[in-house]
């Protein structure tokens, strides 16, 4: 009988196809995520505290306290109850805005947003944040000249978000 | 999950300045309900680029503390009607969306 040979070839045949499935597989798993997050910070998005989040989205922690930043958080203002839909607005009178960074304190991951800017975009800039619940600080931080400022704002929150 | 597109932009002309305000509508879960996280809950935009006419203007990059159906308002310098607006979005899962309108 040819069996023993056929047995071989099939053989042969299933590693080969477990194998390239296997690659194919492997291949996109792990370049699809590689390209969709080739351009988002995830150090900066999963670091737990707001030095480590500077640190590796600005690359520095040093801040300039600023009253340049005029920073408002909430309608109306501080006084929010529902942190799953928090209203923030940020201006400056600051030149060369390169990069502003919108953080929680007290939030699982502290970084919510950066904004990445490109010559013609103008202040004031408006978004909507989570927070969790209890007491936290909404921060600010503008790189401007390679230089960071930042304010802070406190609320309290009752209905915490998920964030 | 329905992809239908709903996401909304508003470009209008003001004297010195383009007001863009953008809605984008997406679930933004981070997976974590009363603090228990799952990986599986995880589903969040991640890079959002805004371009006048070919020009990148801004580049936001989210995290899962961003709102539900993120919203979006700044300025662009100067501007002329008929400008467009373009926004692109995509987020962790590889979904992607966009929108654009002429300024107003």
């Amino acid at each position: 009988m040819i069996a023993p040979f056929h047995s071989g070839r099939r053989a042969a045949l299933k590693q080969f196809i477990s194998a390239s499935t296997l690659a194919m597989v492997a291949s996109s798993g792990l370049l699809l995520p590689q390209r969709v997050l080739a351009h988002w910070p995830s150090d900066a998005f999963t670091a737990d505290t707001v030095e480590d989040v500077l640190l590796a989205l600005m690359g520095q922690s040093e801040i300039i306290e600023n009253s340049d930043v005029v920073f408002t958080v909430g309608k109306p203002t501080n006084l929010v109850t529902d942190g799953k839909s928090v209203t923030v607005e940020v201006a400056s009178r600051l030149e060369n805005i390169e990069r502003i960074a919108i953080l929680v304190d007290n939030n699982p991951n502290p970084l919510v947003m950066s904004f990445d800017l490109m010559g013609s975009v103008m202040m004031p800039l408006k978004s909507r944040i989570e927070i969790i619940a209890g007491e936290s600080q909404v921060i600010a931080v503008i790189r401007a000249d390679g230089k960071l400022y930042k304010t802070t704002r406190n609320v309290r929150i009752y209905v915490g978000g998920n964030p | 999950m329905s992809m239908l597109n709903q996401d909304r932009l508003r470009a209008t002309l003001r004297a010195n300045h383009t007001e863009v305000r953008i809605l984008l509508i997406h679930p933004m879960t981070s997976g974590r309900i009363n603090g228990a996280l799952s990986e599986a809950g995880l589903h969040f935009i991640q890079d959002i680029r805004c371009w006048r006419n070919e020009d990148e203007m801004l580049a936001i990059k989210c995290g899962t503390a961003t709102a539900e159906n993120p919203y979006f308002a700044f300025r662009l310098r100067e501007g002329q009607l008929g400008d467009k607006i373009k926004v692109r979005w995509v987020d962790n899962i590889g979904q992607k969306g966009g929108v654009h309108a002429l300024v107003k």
